[in-house]
């Protein structure tokens, strides 16, 4: 598990040594399920810095929230680090302007599950890599970690940062890279009437509170196209036309700029699976382009890019 | 009228009612608990330690629905809504005091939302109060409590094998007929199950002089340390029960002009067409959100505006809390207003 | 607001009676709008009051916000006056006379005639948001109302010359006796006889006697922040001082949340607002 006291003594040291101007990482909420993402501007404030497997939000997020020029801290996972890169490769920060203390990661707990087996009075959590220990009024509860990740952990091939300034902690065996193209196998071994009534099932549960849209580091857009007037790309409303539309436009805009971190998931109220779309991209992606986001801070995505000699000229 | 309900006998009562209303009641969806429609099979789901995660709000004033037809030659007819007489059964008392305070804001002297309205007057609410509270609810701090009998037809308290009906209306006592009364014991029991659910739940924030202390420092940092991590989604206020801000759309190729749920945490809500952006940030978004619950209801028709449902605290992706964001609320200086 | 047994969200039929370009530069248009139904009309102008809106709408486009522009006394029809913004004043813009048009209104308070009565009326107007002013103007000039009220005096700036509005009746004005108008234009041009400069620099210069009097100010944002301490300076009380207010509106009746002013609401309480009632309001604008 990560050491806390060593992550709060760099932390502390780069705000104090004026390395940077903000730290972004996590709190403690108001209940031990939800530590809320943070921003930390003195040494003094540094003592309630958290960092735990229920800290569900990629922070890579909050970058676009912040002036491109601040010298900005933070503390990233494995998605979050390849998140920054790929926020770097499309030019919406740069790499001078930041500074990243990196966390190997054992996979991030989905607070939902805990909640299912224990209820919601939970006093108090910890956690170690195989178990999580949940008190609550009724007495303790021992659950197996690896039951309470999210799915997008349990197949993440990339735990430790891969270009941080600095890494807190050993680094981590890393995930079985398979286990993505496993569970896009199976999604694609169904019929098309089969994906077509999963695809219908999971979007037309959409409250379009585009809770999926703000979690995401790469959706920054100043304006989003279902906020477009003129033309209107899809419909406005909770139709089942206007939530396929939203989900599916969605994931076609992160090809090549998803790193399946799974906070989409996370942040949906109404508990819809996202990243079976993402990571079908993302397989083609690797399969077409031997492409993987956000591995450094240079190659462009291959929709992103065009050259003269592509195979395909793009004329009909 | 204080009646008896056998639980084994609900599922035939329920049926029972098919044939003169449509019936909604929590039903499972995915992880958690949706109104929806009874059909032969529905399985009712009260036993979460918490309400449904969309607010029965949903059915009065739904997420879309059409409010004008275009017709062939440039003309415009009313959107029909056929709405058959309905009986939302296990409402919990939290959402059925936020529907009567947005009636205050719908069904006004000079304008009356005529969907809105229709659909009010053709439904029986039957109430589920809170026997074992939830753990993010606060209901008793804003004013209300786990068996508040606002705008409910029936209430019903669990007694373990049964439910204790207390018919509080001519159409839920007509509901019910035919049901045992309940004994003087019963009602007493079922009044300390009552009690105790209201005894359990802490006071999350002191709400005296709170409109006070949010009005004046309308300038305040405060706002800027309370939204910094707010993403900007929609998740508090859709699945708030008092939440009712809508947008119009004209959808062309459906030839409607329809209302959707909005939100003043996104940033086009406000946005001009000049450009100009009256709420340009997160700042005086989450502002607008907290003083409107805590301060313009208020000003407007004196309750609050929050029945302390919970669900903001629950879903926020980035665990923000609103009894928190009130608790520091408080710390902040005031004057007292000698004003009235 | 029409009480002909349909929804509030259910425009009125109208059709263009008149559609013209109000300044040179081709970015305001005017549009008269008649009534297809006789129980329409009356509702209308049973209802009317000058200092109140309309929606406009185009099926399809949605519907615009439009301060109406013409007195009751004028005929059987209503004027609006609108800039070419977003896809709705667009589509205006494109209107001829003949067309089909739908319109929701009167809708808000509109400007407290009674409470003016036997008053002098200062009308500063800057650009578009003359219109309404307009409309006031008309009607107190009206011989009926006008012993009503003493003295007009009427301030009138816009960017160009070109951009003025309803040039012909502002030129008639200038004939007229019994008020006093004040016209400006931001930079200086040929030919120009009026005064050069910002309107609330105008307004100091004009100093309009605070006694016995109101102002009222409709003008760009930017405009209205700078006149109104401008009139305050020259010893209007806050409680003699109005304004008209815009915000993004849908619904126009008070329920889509969108137009609030802290506990108010532009397009229900408002859109006029006294600079006291202001005071006591959050600056959410």
């Amino acid at each position: 598990m990560p050491d806390l006291d060593a992550i709060k003594t760099e932390v502390r040291r780069l705000l104090a040594d004026g390395v940077v101007e903000v730290v972004v990482a996590f709190k403690p909420g108001d209940t031990p399920l939800h530590p809320q993402p943070a921003f930390f501007h003195s040494p003094e404030e540094v003592d309630s810095l958290v960092h735990n497997g229920l800290c569900q939000n990629n922070l890579a997020t909050f970058l676009t929230h912040l002036p491109k020029t601040k010298k900005v801290g933070m503390v990233v996972r494995g998605c979050e680090n390849r998140s920054v890169n790929a926020l770097i490769v499309e030019k919406q920060k740069s790499r001078e302007n930041l500074y990243l203390l990196g966390v190997p990661c054992e996979g991030i707990i989905d607070w939902r599950k805990i909640v299912e087996h224990v209820g919601e009075a939970v006093l108090a959590v910890h956690e170690n890599s195989d178990e999580v220990t949940v008190e609550t009024r009724e007495g303790q509860f021992n659950l197996s970690r690896n039951e309470l990740l999210h799915a997008s952990c349990l197949r993440c091939a990339h735990r430790n940062p891969i270009s941080a300034d600095i890494l807190i902690g050993e680094p981590l065996p890393e995930g079985d890279p398979n286990l993505a193209r496993v569970a896009v196998e199976e999604f694609e071994s169904l019929t098309n009437e089969e994906r077509y009534a999963w695809f219908q099932k999971e979007a037309e549960r959409c409250i379009r509170c585009y809770a999926c849209r703000e979690a995401c580091p790469m959706c920054y857009c100043t304006e989003c196209f279902v906020d477009h007037i003129e033309p209107r790309w899809t419909e406005s409303g909770a139709t089942p036309a206007g939530m396929q539309g939203w989900h599916i436009v969605r994931a076609f805009h992160q090809t090549g700029r998803c790193t399946d971190c799974g906070a989409c998931e996370r942040a949906c109220p109404m508990d819809i699976k996202m990243t079976y779309l993402t990571e079908k991209l993302n397989n083609d992606m690797r399969k077409k382009y031997a492409f993987e986001v956000g591995l450094d801070i240079q190659t462009q995505p291959p929709f992103a890019t065009v050259t003269l000699d592509d195979k395909n000229r793009f004329s009909v | 009228m204080n009646l008896i309900l056998e639980k084994h006998a609900l599922p035939d009562l329920l049926q029972s009612w098919r044939g003169n209303y449509d019936v909604y009641l929590p039903q499972k969806m995915e992880r958690f608990s949706h109104f929806m429609p009874l059909t032969d099979n529905s399985v009712l789901v009260t036993h979460e330690p918490h309400n449904t995660r969309i607010s029965p709000k949903a059915l009065f004033l739904p997420m879309t629905e059409a409010l004008v037809k275009f017709t062939r030659f440039g003309g415009y007819e009313d959107a029909q809504q056929v709405i058959q007489p309905r009986i939302i059964f296990a409402i919990r008392p939290c959402d059925a005091q936020a529907v009567q305070l947005l009636d205050t804001s719908f069904i006004q002297e000079a304008y009356t939302d005529p969907l809105w309205l229709e659909r009010r007057e053709k439904t029986i609410t039957v109430g589920l109060g809170c026997h074992e509270p939830c753990q993010t609810g606060f209901c008793t701090t804003v004013g209300y409590g786990p068996f508040n009998k606002a705008d409910l037809d029936v209430l019903l308290t669990d007694m373990g094998d049964a439910y204790l009906v207390e018919t509080l209306s001519k159409a839920g006592e007509d509901c019910f007929q035919g049901l045992p009364c309940a004994s003087d014991e019963f009602v007493e029991q079922a009044l300390i199950v009552q009690r105790n659910a209201h005894d359990q739940m802490p006071v999350a924030f002191e709400t005296e002089n709170l409109k006070e202390k949010l009005e004046q420092n309308f300038n305040s940092d405060y706002w800027e340390t309370v939204s910094q991590s707010c993403l900007g989604c929609g998740v508090c206020t859709f699945l708030c029960p008092t939440c009712f801000c809508f947008d119009i759309v004209d959808e062309t190729q459906r030839r409607e002009r329809v209302r959707n749920w909005d939100t003043c945490m996104f940033r086009t809500y406000s946005l001009e067409a000049s450009g100009h952006n009256p709420r340009p940030s997160k700042v005086e978004r989450t502002r607008q959100r907290l003083s409107h619950k805590f301060v313009y209801w208020l000003d407007q028709v004196n309750q609050i505006g929050c029945t302390g449902c919970g669900r903001c605290v629950r879903y926020c992706p980035v665990g923000l809390d609103i009894r928190a964001m009130l608790r520091q609320a408080q710390t902040l200086p005031f004057e007292v207003s000698h004003a009235g | 607001m029409q009480d002909n047994g349909h929804s509030p969200y259910t425009p009125i039929p109208m059709h263009v009676l008149h559609a013209y370009y109000e300044s040179t530069d081709h970015s305001l248009k005017t549009v008269e709008l008649s009534f297809d139904h006789a129980a329409d009309s009356q509702a209308f102008f049973e209802a009317f009051n000058p200092g109140q809106f309309c929606l406009l709408s185009v099926a399809g486009k949605g519907e615009s916000a439009l301060g109406v522009a013409s007195a009751a006394w004028e005929g059987n029809f209503v004027r609006f006056t609108a800039q070419k913004m977003g896809s709705v004043t667009t589509a205006l813009h494109g209107l001829k006379a003949g067309d089909a048009i739908g319109m929701r209104g009167p809708l808000g308070n509109g400007f407290p005639l009674q409470d003016w009565k036997g008053k002098n009326l200062v009308i500063i107007g800057g650009g578009c948001a003359f219109s309404t002013l307009y409309a006031l103007t008309k009607h107190i000039h009206h011989e009926s109302h006008r012993d009503d009220y003493g003295k007009l005096t009427l301030v009138y700036g816009t960017r160009t010359s070109g951009l003025c509005m309803y040039k012909h009746d502002i030129a008639a004005w200038h004939e007229n006796e019994d008020m006093e108008i004040h016209q400006a234009i931001d930079v200086p041009e040929d030919d120009w006889l009026h005064h050069v400069g910002y309107v609330p620099d105008v307004v100091r210069q004009v100093a309009p006697s605070p006694v016995n009097a109101v102002a009222v100010v409709c003008g760009p944002p930017i405009m209205t922040k700078f006149t109104l301490p401008a009139l305050v300076e020259l010893g209007f009380a806050p409680e003699n001082i109005f304004t008209s207010l815009e915000k993004r509106m849908k619904c126009g009746i008070g329920k889509c949340g969108r137009c609030n002013l802290g506990p108010k609401y532009i397009c229900k309480d408002g859109p006029v607002f006294s600079l006291a009632e202001l005071n006591a309001l959050p600056a959410d604008l």
